[in-house]
């Protein structure tokens, strides 16, 4: 009898999340996963090339990513929802990739109704129509705690990797926990990679001054959290002896609310409305630096994102009313980091100074 | 033998380059265009500054860089210090006006607003995206004006109808100068227009959310530009200082940071002769083919950058 043919499923690179919907893939919906390359320029190009020109940037770097693991073999490309445009992302991706000749299936989460828990069932039984509810639930969790785990070691690697005294065992020590993420075939390679990576993260001498300058990253769902897309903004910045501290990642914004349930309440004095996806944990955040007494704050967004724009006037105020400064950068798809690197370097300098005068 | 101090901030349009002492005293200062040759302008400007420089009592200790061929130039005259133009315009103006609140630059191709308080900067912005309303869009108005550069400011003050041109984007602003031209606007009421475009284009975007507060210190090379000033004033309703070394302040910065720093090496004036030559190399590392520089004096690598990753070490 000839084997089940199994599907091969890809999801665009995503910062390191890649890891997770490998697991999730392999684990719980018994198929391969392929993971789409490295993101380079040559995503980029590709997206670019192929996007309407005013679409935001994660769309093209997206799109790119999605043309690189149909190169790669991939037959089964999944696309999230979204509050904003991204909502509309997944039909317009799905066209242009048709339109170039591709063949697939797409599962798009904007065609569910994703408030109802019985759909969640639907849509796992598109991917594998014998799935085995209990099993892949269990395995799903699992791929949740790597996430979780994910983001509370990528927290505390920016927060102490500018202090390394070793001169890369600290990074080192990142990566392998990467790796390990990245190879993790069940529940124990999961655990035991996390365990192993506090502990070699612990091992690692630091010289942290008694209150070294801390700075709050806010901004864009993608652009904030993805080092390619932000031309590495948190390692640059966390090099020049800095925290570096990020509320927004996956579990913050859609796992456990960082135990910050009922935020719009709490800038009710900041912001009426509901303006997009992040914009009112955005705030939050800001006020929060800002009461936390950071030294300053920086706010990413990709060119054209409506909703990240909404919050810059919030922000300006923030900034008035604690003194904090706020360094604004939007992102296009661009790949040279010289002006980031000007623009950082000069925000460096300032907070640095204004630190020994205050 | 007295200490001197070199700093030198090589831009997009401009190359300046100033000596001081240890008093912030300026003994020898020079200005010439960029002209896509960041490595030939500074040799003729270190020529330049040697012919002022009074080698009998000072020698210069450290050297500064600035300006966005920083890093290039830095690892040409082996700077001690290499700074970038914000904080190297903000220590430099701080210098000389301890009680500036704001500080507007405008340059060739780049804009930013500074806000100091007690001697620090406390905020800043620059341009990202776009470069409207910098120096470059005024000397391409100009040119299809007819005048020099220089002239703009005279020719605006001579007016009394500045002609309202649409500010927002430097491509809208030039069709709609276009269209005012063919209409018949005098040329006066049109440069005025334009200086007043610049200003009104600065304060809405780079400016946007700051609250600027007197004394207001302006400069870059568009300080020049007594139209500019003039429009400044009358939309910030206060006065704006525009020192006589205003183009300077960035070398200036870069040269007292190089004082305050605690490198030190000596400045000869010998890079005239020797022959500096780059080199663009493309690592096939992987997709991301990173475009890696590498610098070279005479047959020796001196410095090599761009490079994201070890894979790319094996290229030069």
């Amino acid at each position: 009898m000839a084997e089940k043919k199994k599907r091969n499923i890809s999801f665009p690179r995503f910062a390191e999340y890649n890891c997770a919907f490998k697991y999730i893939t392999e684990q719980a919906l018994d198929a391969r996963y392929v993971m789409p390359p490295v993101l380079t320029k040559r995503t980029m190009e590709l997206g670019a090339k192929y996007s309407p020109d005013f679409v935001c940037t994660p769309f093209k770097t997206i799109l790119g990513s999605m043309i690189e693991a149909l190169e790669a073999g991939a037959d089964t490309l999944f696309m999230t929802h979204g509050l904003c445009r991204l909502g509309y992302y997944g039909e317009l991706l799905e066209q242009i990739l048709r339109d170039l000749g591709y063949q697939f299936d797409f599962i798009n989460l904007s065609d569910y109704d994703m408030s109802k828990k019985k759909e969640y069932l639907r849509i796992v039984r598109r991917f594998d129509p014998k799935v085995n509810p209990a099993r892949f639930l269990a395995q799903f969790m699992e791929g949740v705690r790597m996430v979780e785990y994910l983001d509370e070691i990528t927290a505390e690697y920016y927060q102490n990797c500018g202090f390394d005294t070793t001169g890369g065992d600290y990074r080192r020590a990142y990566q392998d926990f990467l790796t390990a993420m990245y190879t993790a075939r069940g529940r124990r390679d999961v655990e035991e990679g996390y365990r192993a990576a506090k502990r070699a993260l612990r091992a690692v001498p630091l010289d942290k001054p008694q209150r070294p300058l801390k700075v709050g990253i806010a901004g864009e769902f993608y652009t904030v959290m993805d080092p390619f897309s932000n031309l590495e903004l948190e390692q640059k910045l966390a090099e020049m002896r800095v925290e570096i501290h990020r509320w927004m990642n996956v579990t913050n914004q859609f796992i456990h609310h960082g135990g910050q349930k009922n935020m719009h309440v709490k800038v009710k004095d900041l912001c009426a409305y509901e303006m997009g996806p992040t914009a009112t944990a955005n705030i939050w955040w800001a006020r929060e630096c800002a009461e936390r007494r950071f030294d300053g704050l920086i706010h990413i967004k990709s060119a054209s994102c409506t909703p990240e724009i909404d919050v810059m006037p919030v922000l300006q105020n923030i900034s008035a009313d604690y003194k904090i400064p706020v360094l604004y950068l939007t992102y296009d798809a661009q790949t040279s980091d010289v002006g980031l690197m000007t623009r950082l370097e000069a925000f460096y300098d300032m907070i640095d100074m204004r630190k020994k005068v205050l | 033998m007295e200490h001197a101090y070199l700093g030198i901030d090589v831009g997009s349009i401009s190359t300046k380059g100033v000596i001081i002492d240890k008093d912030n005293k300026i003994l020898s200062s020079q200005y010439i265009w960029t002209q896509g040759d960041p490595i030939g302008a500074v040799k003729e400007l270190v020529r330049l500054l040697e012919g002022q420089f009074d080698k009998e009592h000072y020698k210069i200790v450290a050297t500064g860089a600035t300006g966005s061929a920083r890093k290039l130039v830095g690892t040409i005259l082996g700077a001690t210090m290499v700074k970038n133009e914000i904080t190297a315009h903000a220590v430099g103006t701080t210098a000389f006006y301890p009680d500036v609140r704001t500080i507007l630059e405008i340059g060739g191709q780049d804009s930013k607003i500074i806000l100091v308080e007690n001697g620090v900067a406390v905020d800043y912005a620059m341009n990202t995206l776009c470069a409207a309303g910098t120096g470059a869009f005024l000397s391409s108005q100009a040119k299809r004006l007819g005048i020099e550069v220089e002239e703009i400011g005279e020719y605006a003050l001579r007016s009394s109808h500045p002609t309202q041109i649409a500010a927002r984007c430097t491509v809208f602003a030039e069709s709609d100068l276009v269209h005012k031209i063919q209409m018949g606007h005098p040329r006066e009421d049109i440069i005025a227009g334009v200086c007043n475009a610049v200003a009104s284009n600065y304060l809405n975007n780079v400016g946007k959310g700051k609250k600027i507060v007197s004394p207001v210190v302006f400069q870059g090379g568009v300080s020049k530009n007594k139209g500019v000033v003039a429009a400044f004033e009358r939309t910030l309703g206060c006065k704006v200082i525009v020192d006589e070394n205003g183009h300077l302040m960035g070398a200036l910065g870069a040269a007292i940071l190089a004082r305050k720093g605690s490198k030190r090496q000596e400045f000869d004036f010998s890079i005239e002769n020797i022959d500096f030559r780059t080199r663009e190399a493309n690592c096939d590392g992987c997709s991301n083919r990173c475009e890696i520089i590498c610098v070279y004096r005479g047959e020796e690598l001196i410095d090599a950058w761009g490079n994201r990753c070890e894979r790319g070490a094996k290229v030069h």
